[in-house]
């Protein structure tokens, strides 16, 4: 994400999104982005784990130690319900901040 | 329960999760480099490029984890630590204000918490009562056998009911040297109902109680460290008690206390025996305890006493008594403190407005910085700083402000309690036993924080307004006049502390030079109390006083000499019912009479005592030799007895006994029934040479020029020749006394204390006030005096102001005296609580308090110089 790291709404906006998908680890986290995005998205790996355990402390995340496929202990984080709400808010948001960014840009 | 300490177990571990939980990461992130060809080595090093600094990572968690209100907190303490550096004075003013009043009550609070409020050392100690007859006999209920066998079969409220004989001094023999000890006899089941095992050894058992068992013993644990050093080997060792062979069963646990508070050494079985007759066993004296079923109530069990009290008081008190008997049944905390509960609430009370003026204080001095600080906190609201934010940060400085207050005062209260064991020794207080314990310091604590919340709400709910951005805009009205309420609640506080002192100052100033019927200066006394068993005859009893009399009578330079069995004007005389007097030749004596004290004297009693013969004479060497010993009556017992007639020369019946003894002469009254009961009726009588008084204990008493110390030392000597092991006590009539007004005495110089201090908060809090209002009108002073007003306008507008609102103070203080006044009339001594004499000294001591408090800020405010003024803001 380099650049918008300050905009700390937009990592909680990847995470939240990715995450809706279904149960998750923080190195799967960074792995979807990346790939979804082709590349275009890498997130700053540092920053993830303390905004995962703020949204956790915000109960919009619940975290749970499991084992992975590769029989490693990871914490794995799921969306809870309140996180669900406020991904929808979120992505709402974005969208019409985005759109009017767009707006902007195209009328120089 | 379960998820607290997953979590508590969690927070212990976090950094250890997160250590693994960013390792595992790294670790897939590998795993993914080599699974796209990259060497062990490479994907290694990529991962942590990627990843940036793991240590940071750490950091930033730690501080998402870190509540936020500890470092809110922390900040805010920083903040009024730093505010309080910049106000040096305010915050030394602050501090010693909180210090005095948590000080003083925290002292006070640990004097009364034993008396008052901590549980009495037995388990489910409120279901134990004291219970008894009550007369004029004694001042604590009592009991005889006769009905205490009665109630110890019918009675119906107690588990169990238990009984103890009075103490008495025991001589203890164990290897070489005689003690003197304090030995009670008590039922079997003594110990067990007050829920006691005895530390070492066993308790006593019903066989141990019966009349021919052998002789067993209990010892304290005291006695245990010091006279066998508490060795385990004491239990079945044999003794020697009052000159009989007793074997030590058990050592009594070292927090054992006696229920009636009194020093014990040793306990044996008290057998009581029913198979006596009736008669005997009603002149036999107990004291009785119980232990209320469950559910119970004080008042049910009274109730449920009282059919059987009535039965047994018609059988055991004689029928002159009988009205003037009645059942007492009480807890055994009032039992205990019955004659300091007063007094312990009233100081507590008292200490408590002391605290209350003192957070007064504390609360002005804190809106007067807050006012100060006005723009500041108006600036911090404005650029976003939320409400709640603001409270807590003034709650902060108060709390902060409590603490060290309760941290100074902590230490003043270990001081001032010196202070307090110095000026009462061995009084009623008990104040030997009071220390700074735990309960006393959340006590202070507890007192500090709910101060500080006291004085610190006020100043945080002030709304910071933002036309205090504005610099010209004057305080608002409210504001002050919240403020000039506090200093009138403070002067009204002040007020009543002020009037409570002056009353028992007075009070105590009229004990102490009350007429005590005999002159208490230059009298030396020598108490003594020879063991029955050393002198059993009467005749041995004669022949041991009268050489006594030889003896003490010889020292040169003694002065005037005289025995007694007993002095005024403690209680303790014997006495008997006025019921059974008999006058020669006139009609039986009115019934209710109360008791008639009387005292076995030597004729020069009275000339050394100085006690005033009204009529007739005093007694004569010459009477001594033979016949029946005569009489001398008080001038309150003549004038009861005979009215107008004259007393001397008739005769009067004592005891029933058909002997008539002759009345030779009237003694003036004297204080007999302590300092503060009027002079109970008494009579004298003769001790003769031919038979000697059944009381075998026996006072010396000198009118010297001698000092105490020489005419001891003699004393001493004459005595110990007569008799080795007998003890003496040996004290001026002035510190018998003294020791009577002990407990006005502390009450009055405690209660003058806190009116001190409170007046001194007072002072301090209209001088402030003042201050601070001419500071916030520097400006209005200055316009006025620009125009026109002359410095003494200004000056009398100030003292205006401090008078209206010590008036409003001094009003409501005096209303306030008076609803409470008739609460402390039983610690009053001949002076009404209402007394006006002391409302108006209160009143005027304050007056010319605030008088001088508002002198140097008005004389200030007609300082101001008026171009000075407008120039500054």
């Amino acid at each position: 994400m380099g650049r918008t790291d300050h905009l700390q709404g937009a990592l909680d906006l990847l995470i939240l999104k990715t995450l809706e998908k279904g149960v998750n680890h923080g190195f799967g986290i960074t792995l979807h982005v990346q790939e979804v995005s082709e590349g275009l998205l890498r997130m700053e790996e540092g920053s993830l784990y303390p905004a995962l355990h703020r949204l956790e402390r915000e109960r919009l995340i619940q975290g749970e130690w499991r084992t992975t496929e590769n029989r490693r202990r990871a914490r794995f984080y799921k969306l809870t319900a309140v996180g669900k709400r406020r991904l929808a808010q979120a992505e709402s948001n974005w969208q019409s901040v985005s759109l009017g960014i767009q707006r902007v840009l195209r009328s120089i | 329960m379960n998820w607290i300490w997953t979590r508590i177990k969690r927070w212990l571990n976090r950094d250890n999760e997160w250590r693994e939980e960013i390792e595992g990461h790294l670790a897939m992130r590998q795993e993914w480099h080599q699974a796209r060809g990259t060497s062990l080595e490479e994907a290694r090093t990529l991962a942590r490029k990627e990843f940036g600094s793991p240590l940071g990572a750490a950091e930033k968690l730690r501080a998402v984890h870190i509540h936020p209100w500890i470092e809110t907190l922390l900040q805010d303490l920083r903040y009024a630590l730093r505010g309080f550096r910049r106000s040096p004075g305010f915050t030394l003013l602050a501090c010693i204000t909180m210090a005095i009043g948590v000080g003083a009550s925290t002292a006070v609070y640990s004097v009364v918490d034993p008396l008052l409020f901590r549980r009495l050392p037995y388990p489910h100690d409120a279901q134990l009562v004291s219970l008894g007859y009550f007369g004029p006999i004694d001042n604590n209920e009592f009991n005889v056998v006769s009905s205490y066998l009665d109630w110890q079969h019918y009675q119906k409220p107690f588990q169990s009911i238990t009984s103890m004989r009075p103490v008495e001094h025991c001589d203890f023999l164990a290897g070489e040297s005689p003690l003197r000890l304090d030995c009670y006899r008590i039922e079997a089941d003594f110990l067990r109902t007050f829920g006691i095992t005895p530390l070492r050894g066993r308790d006593f058992t019903e066989d141990d109680d019966r009349p021919d068992a052998p002789a067993v013993a209990l010892i304290s644990y005291g006695l245990w460290r010091r006279t066998f050093g508490g060795s385990e080997s004491v239990l079945g060792q044999t003794v020697t008690v009052d000159d009989h062979v007793t074997r030590v069963v058990g050592v009594l646990p070292e927090s054992f206390e006696m229920p009636q508070r009194g020093d014990v050494d040793l306990m044996m079985p008290e057998r009581l025996d029913a198979t006596l007759s009736r008669s005997q066993n009603s002149s036999s004296f107990l004291r009785t305890f119980a232990r209320l079923r469950d559910g119970v109530s004080i008042e049910q069990a009274r109730a449920q006493m009282q059919p059987l009290f009535d039965e047994t008081a018609r059988l055991d008190t004689p029928p002159q008594l009988r009205s003037e008997v009645h059942l007492v049944l009480r807890s055994l905390r009032d039992r205990q403190i019955h004659d300091v509960k007063l007094a312990s609430w009233m100081l507590l009370g008292a200490v408590l407005a002391l605290l209350l003026a003192a957070c007064a204080n504390v609360a002005n001095l804190l809106m007067a910085r807050a006012s100060a600080r006005r723009r500041e906190l108006a600036m911090r609201a404005a650029i976003g700083a939320s409400r709640s934010r603001l409270v807590r940060q003034t709650l902060t400085e108060s709390l902060t402000l409590a603490f060290a207050g309760c941290a100074v005062g902590c230490v003043f209260s270990w001081v001032l309690l010196r202070v307090l064991v110095h000026l009462s020794p061995e009084g009623l207080f008990r104040l030997q036993q009071a220390r700074i314990d735990g309960r006393s310091l959340v006590f202070a604590l507890a007192a500090s924080v709910s101060a500080a919340l006291l004085f610190g709400i006020a100043p945080a709910l002030e709304r910071p307004r933002s036309d205090s951005l504005i610099a010209w805009s004057s305080p608002r009205p409210t504001r002050t006049l919240s403020r000039r309420i506090l200093v009138a609640a403070q002067i009204s506080i002040s007020l009543m502390l002020l009037t409570g002192a002056s009353l028992f100052v007075r009070s105590l100033w009229k004990l102490e030079t009350q007429p005590l019927g005999f002159e208490s200066e230059h009298l030396v006394t020598a108490s003594l109390a020879p063991p029955t068993r050393h002198y059993p005859s009467p005749a041995a009893r004669t022949a041991f006083f009268n050489e006594l009399e030889e003896r003490l009578r010889r020292i040169p330079g003694a002065g005037s000499f005289a025995l007694a069995d007993s002095m005024p004007p403690q209680g303790g005389a014997r006495g008997r019912p006025y019921s059974n007097l008999l006058i020669q030749g006139h009609p039986p004596v009115a019934h209710n009479g109360g008791m008639v004290l009387f005292r076995w004297v030597t004729p020069s009693y009275f000339e050394t005592m100085h006690i005033q013969i009204l009529a007739g004479r005093a007694f004569i060497e010459d009477e001594r030799g033979a016949g029946e010993s005569p009489l001398i009556l008080s001038a309150s017992l003549a004038r009861r007895l005979f009215g107008n007639e004259n007393p001397i020369g008739q005769h009067i019946d004592l005891e029933l006994s058909g002997r008539w003894s002759p009345i030779v002469g009237v003694a003036a009254d004297v204080k007999n029934d302590g300092l503060t009961e009027a002079p109970s009726l008494e009579y004298y009588r003769l001790r003769m040479k031919t038979a000697a008084p059944p009381d075998l204990n026996v006072i010396a008493i000198y009118r010297t020029s001698l000092d105490t110390p020489t005419l001891s030392r003699w004393i001493r000597e004459e005595i110990r020749t007569l008799d080795p092991a007998l003890p003496v006590t040996i004290e001026s009539m002035e510190q018998r006394v003294g020791r009577l007004r002990e407990q006005p005495r502390f009450v009055a110089s405690l209660v003058t204390l806190f009116a001190v201090l409170g007046l001194l908060l007072a002072a301090v809090g209209l001088y402030g006030v003042l201050s601070f209002l001419i500071t916030q009108q520097t400006r209005e002073i200055g316009v006025r005096m620009a125009i026109g007003a002359r410095p003494r306008d200004i000056a009398i507008e100030v003292q205006k102001h401090a008078g209206i609102w010590t008036i409003v103070g001094i009003g409501a203080g005096i209303g306030g005296s008076l609803v409470l006044a008739g609460t402390i009339r039983g610690l009053l001594f001949e002076i009404s609580p209402y007394d006006p004499r002391s409302l108006i000294l209160a009143a005027v001591v304050l007056t010319v308090v605030a008088v001088l408090a508002a002198l140097v800020p008005s004389w200030r405010a007609s300082r101001i110089d008026p171009m000075l003024a407008l120039r500054s803001e």
